[in-house]
């Protein structure tokens, strides 16, 4: 019988992991970010003004996201990046516009809109490159979310000290890692069903995709399960933890079978800053929804204030 | 055009065009339970779809098992719980990931491509592609014909109602039903795109013409098998539930790890399989 909250979910850490990241977050930065919104009036409503956003990131490549602002408040807005899940698209987040956030959504590269170059495919993304820490696919892909921040850093409708992270599955363990690279900018995080904790135990635990990716991989080659270990080890969200200054939410369903519930309770245990966890007994990977959203919603409004 | 001329049509079309399907096994996702592989056949169009098929080991015939698309660009994997029990075939649209080579669906926005004149929206080839999916399946040897079931949203609804076989329909979500009315629920995607089309000049009118097509209410009558629906609003579904010849309707409860299980133990008790939770405890 499991037990998720007691679980011993291990990683070690990479000795040069900062370092790694120093040189990413480098690379980024030699790029002029550059920019460039569009607004779209058919997307657009009463209250919420939609633009389409391109910005540069890692590598050079060119990045997609939705941008929405309300049409009528008080700006400067606080800024809400949502992040989206391994299969989603990200959606124009008009939803989070409408309670008074200045929202973007992020397609990292591989996401439609942001595939022109860089496309591994779903399935596909988790298993890039993965013998390889330097050219792993999810680097830039990590490193998009960095940049979308700094877009929101760069609006003059966006409060520089009140911008957050939001997402679940993939968008919660994003949240996590690019709270850890922006420790002085990011307030708040909420982030539900965590993936990309755990990475190597997690197959262990699960045959539902997207972990199913690695027991695949590894099916087909065995012998590359060190190199494997090694380069998941840069991207695991509980070696980021540690680094996350921002106050943090974290849900969780406890019969999750995509994240399973033992790396979202270790990445719980991993956190140092103020923290809350939310379990949903009899929950898998929806983790509580759509009630969650509430205290989802609640969370973001106590530390970003919408509408002051 | 009317109801019946209109998917007369396009039966018409893809009878004239042979599927041609070339299978690939896919060593990665080959078990000791069951044989994977990539299947690309041509639907209406022509147009090559893809889609991921899994053959249980062992003696057959196996019950078999078709994931209709869901709306977005990717469609999860058939889970190896699936692969295990059912010859199960997750069909990827034109358009969708692995079906993309010529058109990339976009989203949002596939939900309105030519949805102002029924003869050119995207949905009638999509549907085109979920019935080529289930004449491949009902045509495979390793098929139980008694036992064929099909699962997803709306279009597993229009799928079982113009291929007859289906004993067993499985419905999780609605993305047409009464689409016109739900759009001015909320602002959430999918269903925002049909405001932001009426946005951009299109009337209501031509919108509902096209949706009425597709709305599940109006294929239900011709859906022969036993049909669960997983509903979140029972009496919003009254009029879908009564056009159904043998409904059965699953009240959700938003405990997805309890709902899961429900609709797994469902399917396998009408095909004589153990039940299987995706949540291993």
């Amino acid at each position: 019988m499991r037990d998720p909250e007691n679980a011993t979910v291990e990683v070690e850490l990479p000795t040069d992991f900062d370092d790694f990241w120093a040189a990413g977050l480098a690379d980024c930065a030699s790029y002029p970010l550059d920019p460039v919104l569009t607004e779209m009036p058919t997307l657009s409503t009463d209250n919420v003004i939609v633009y389409d956003l391109r910005f540069t990131s890692y590598g050079g490549l060119r990045i997609a996201g939705w941008y929405a602002v309300p049409r009528a408040g008080n700006a400067p807005y606080p800024g809400l990046v949502t992040i989206p899940g391994y299969i989603s698209e990200p959606t124009i987040p008009k939803e989070w516009a409408e309670l008074g956030y200045a929202a973007l959504a992020i397609a990292p590269r591989g996401k439609l809109r942001s595939n022109d170059v860089f496309n591994p495919g779903y399935p596909g993304l988790l298993t890039h490159n993965i013998v390889d820490p330097n050219t792993y696919g999810y680097r830039g892909f990590y490193l998009d979310v960095v940049r979308a921040v700094e877009v929101l850093l760069d609006r003059p409708d966006v409060d520089n000290l009140r911008i957050g992270l939001q997402g679940s599955s993939q968008g919660g363990g994003l949240g996590i890692s690019t709270a850890a690279l922006l420790p002085d900018v990011i307030r708040c995080v909420a982030a539900g069903a965590p993936y990309l904790c755990g990475i190597m135990t997690a197959p262990t635990l699960t045959r539902s995709y997207p972990y199913e990716e690695i027991n695949e991989y590894l099916r087909i080659h065995p012998k590359d399960v060190d190199r494997v270990r090694e380069t998941v080890a840069y991207y695991d969200g509980l070696n980021f933890a540690p680094k996350v200054q921002a106050p943090t939410l974290i849900y969780l369903g406890l019969e999750d079978d995509v994240c399973p519930p033992e790396t979202g309770f270790a990445l719980h245990r991993t956190l140092t800053c103020e923290k809350t966890l939310h379990t949903y007994p009899h929950c898998a990977h929806h983790a509580g929804l759509p009630d969650v959203m509430r205290v989802v919603e609640d969370f973001l409004a106590e530390h970003l204030t919408p509408g002051r | 055009m009317t109801f019946d001329a209109y998917w007369a049509a396009v039966d018409d079309e893809l009878a004239a065009i042979p599927g041609r399907p070339v299978l690939d096994v896919v060593p990665a996702r080959t078990t000791d339970e069951a044989t994977f592989y990539t299947v690309r056949t041509t639907s209406t169009g022509p147009y090559r779809v893809y889609g991921n098929l899994s053959i249980p080991k062992g003696d057959g015939p196996f019950p078999g098992l078709l994931i209709t698309p869901r709306y977005g660009s990717v469609n999860n994997i058939p889970h190896p719980n699936d692969r295990s029990r059912y010859v199960v075939l997750g069909l990827m649209h034109r358009g969708q990931r692995l079906a993309d080579e010529g058109f990339a669906a976009a989203y949002p926005g596939l939900l309105t491509m030519g949805i102002d004149d029924p003869s050119t929206y995207i949905y009638r080839g999509i549907a085109a592609d979920c019935l080529r999916a289930a004449e491949f399946l009902m045509g495979l040897a390793e098929v139980d014909p008694a036992r064929v079931a099909v699962t997803g949203d709306d279009l597993a609804v229009l799928t079982a109602a113009r291929r007859p076989g289906f004993s067993t329909v499985r419905v999780t979500d609605l993305l047409f039903y009464r689409a016109m009315e739900a759009r001015l629920k909320s602002c959430m995607y999918p269903l925002e795109e049909l405001n932001d089309h009426l946005r951009g000049g299109s009337s209501t009118s031509a919108l509902s013409t096209t949706l009425s097509y597709f709305d599940p209410s109006q294929h239900a009558p011709a859906v022969a098998g036993r049909t669960l629906l997983a509903v979140d609003d029972a009496d919003w579904c009254g009029s879908l539930l009564s056009a159904l010849p043998d409904p059965e309707v699953y009240q959700v409860t938003h405990l997805d790890g309890t709902d899961n299980d429900f609709l797994d133990a469902w399917l396998a008790q009408r095909f004589g399989v153990p039940a299987m939770s995706k949540f291993v405890a």
